[in-house]
């Protein structure tokens, strides 16, 4: 049942991602509604649930973008794994930290991108391009992203009240 | 003993295959000539219906915040006439709408019969899940006669090529994409070029030479060459033309004849 709900939030999360967040863009840059899922997932489940979670939300972002597939596998795994072995050993709750490892997670992630594109593309972007939008990118995931989590550990708290009670 | 061992390196295994998973896909995908994974029109199966039921409620609350609620602030006097003209100012928008809506596909009919050429119709349901690549999803697929490597056009002019085609959605790459190379010529001086994207709003015109005649407001149409799109379609206008001293070839943007970000319904041309 509770990978059922995480299964049905996983679609409209990218529906929303695919739908909606264009209209939300800041110079054409959209904040990644995937990654903020990911560090979410990361932080509130158990260490192999989490790192799962990453490695499913990655291969998904992959399918569902025309970009080199495996690129957010590679980064939300990493993502996921990293922050499931940070999360023993450091504050991860309130929205000041969640907004540092956003930060983190949003260059790494960015970062990943456009080393792998570098190393596999024939017509790479342009560094000036790519450090135009992401420092947008970087510092509008982590705004947004600990609202997000906010609202997503209250969902998560909701549903796995409900289901105990049940 | 090697379990332990495996235990006490339980991150560097991770880790490792992490790395190998991420790199073994990559090299997968740059190496495919064509077709989908499963994985990847499971995905596209799964979530095109989901995305076109938030797409067609987005459009229909920005219809209703454009006109509904203006009409409600410019009536407060009478409630009963405010109530009876939103309902009616409402229907007369939706009917607007549609009005557009069959317009915009009137004109792909159009087009279609103007090139005389099999297409098919497809609303676009979604834009790419990353912020990295230029792409839209559509709701046609193989189900409909779509497939990879079909020119995707709007009759302002060339959209992009169809990368990816799953059962009812298809993924488009736009011409706006750094992947996009489109073989193409001046409308005028018949001077060849290749239209490629730069990843924004504008795309860069290749490989004309400098003794080339070229200006702002030059039209650039496909020259069918290449296998994906038709002879003569429109690609875009020329923006602007710098033409270094020592270079062999110009440096032209293109502004795009489509506009990539209002783009609603498109024209799939079929083989």
């Amino acid at each position: 049942m509770p990978g059922l709900i995480l299964f049905a939030y996983g679609i409209i999360l990218f529906s929303v991602q695919t739908s909606l967040m264009d209209k939300l863009a800041i110079s054409g840059v959209m904040p990644d509604l995937a990654l903020i899922a990911t560090v979410f997932c990361a932080i509130t489940l158990s260490a192999g649930r989490g790192f799962a979670a990453g490695c499913v939300i990655g291969l998904a972002q992959d399918c569902l973008s025309g970009g080199l597939l495996g690129v957010n596998t590679l980064s939300k795994s990493l993502i996921a794994h990293t922050f499931c072995q940070l999360k023993g050993k450091i504050l991860v709750e309130g929205v000041v930290p969640l907004f540092v490892f956003l930060l983190i997670a949003s260059i790494f992630d960015s970062l990943v991108f456009y080393g792998s594109t570098l190393l596999l593309f024939q017509n790479p972007p342009s560094l000036e391009s790519f450090l135009s939008s992401m420092p947008i990118y970087v510092v509008y995931n982590a705004i947004v992203g600990p609202f997000l989590i906010l609202f997503f550990n209250r969902n998560f708290q909701w549903w796995s009240r409900k289901l105990q009670s049940s | 003993m090697w379990k332990r061992r495996l235990k006490g390196r339980k991150n560097t295994v991770i880790l490792i295959l992490i790395f190998l998973v991420g790199f073994t896909l990559m090299t997968a995908d740059s190496k495919r000539s064509d077709g989908a994974y499963f994985f990847e029109t499971f995905f596209l199966w799964v979530v095109s219906p989901i995305q076109s039921v938030f797409t067609s409620t987005l459009d229909s609350i920005e219809e209703v915040y454009d006109h509904y609620f203006l009409l409600v602030d410019a009536s407060k006097e009478n409630v009963q006439l405010k109530n009876q003209l939103n309902t009616l100012a409402r229907e007369k928008h939706l009917l607007q709408e549609e009005v557009r809506r069959l317009t915009r596909i009137g004109r792909l009919n159009e087009y279609q019969t103007l090139k005389s050429g099999k297409s098919v119709v497809a609303t676009v349901v979604g834009k790419d899940a990353t912020q990295w690549v230029k792409t839209v999803f559509i709701d046609k697929g193989t189900d409909d006669g779509v497939h990879e490597n079909l020119a995707v056009i709007t009759d302002a002019g060339v959209v992009g090529h169809v990368i990816q085609a799953g059962l009812n959605s298809s993924k488009v790459l736009l011409l706006a994409d750094r992947r996009s190379a489109v073989d193409t010529l001046f409308r005028k001086s018949r001077v060849p070029g290749v239209v490629v994207g730069l990843g924004t709003d504008t795309c860069e015109m290749k490989y004309v030479p400098v003794t080339a005649e070229v200006k702002a407001g030059d039209w650039v149409l496909s020259s069918g060459l290449g296998g994906v799109f038709p002879k003569g379609l429109v690609v875009g206008r020329v923006l602007s033309v710098i033409q270094s001293k020592q270079g062999l070839f110009q440096e032209i943007q293109i502004a795009p004849g489509a506009d990539f970000s209002r783009l609603e319904e498109v024209l799939v041309l079929l083989p």
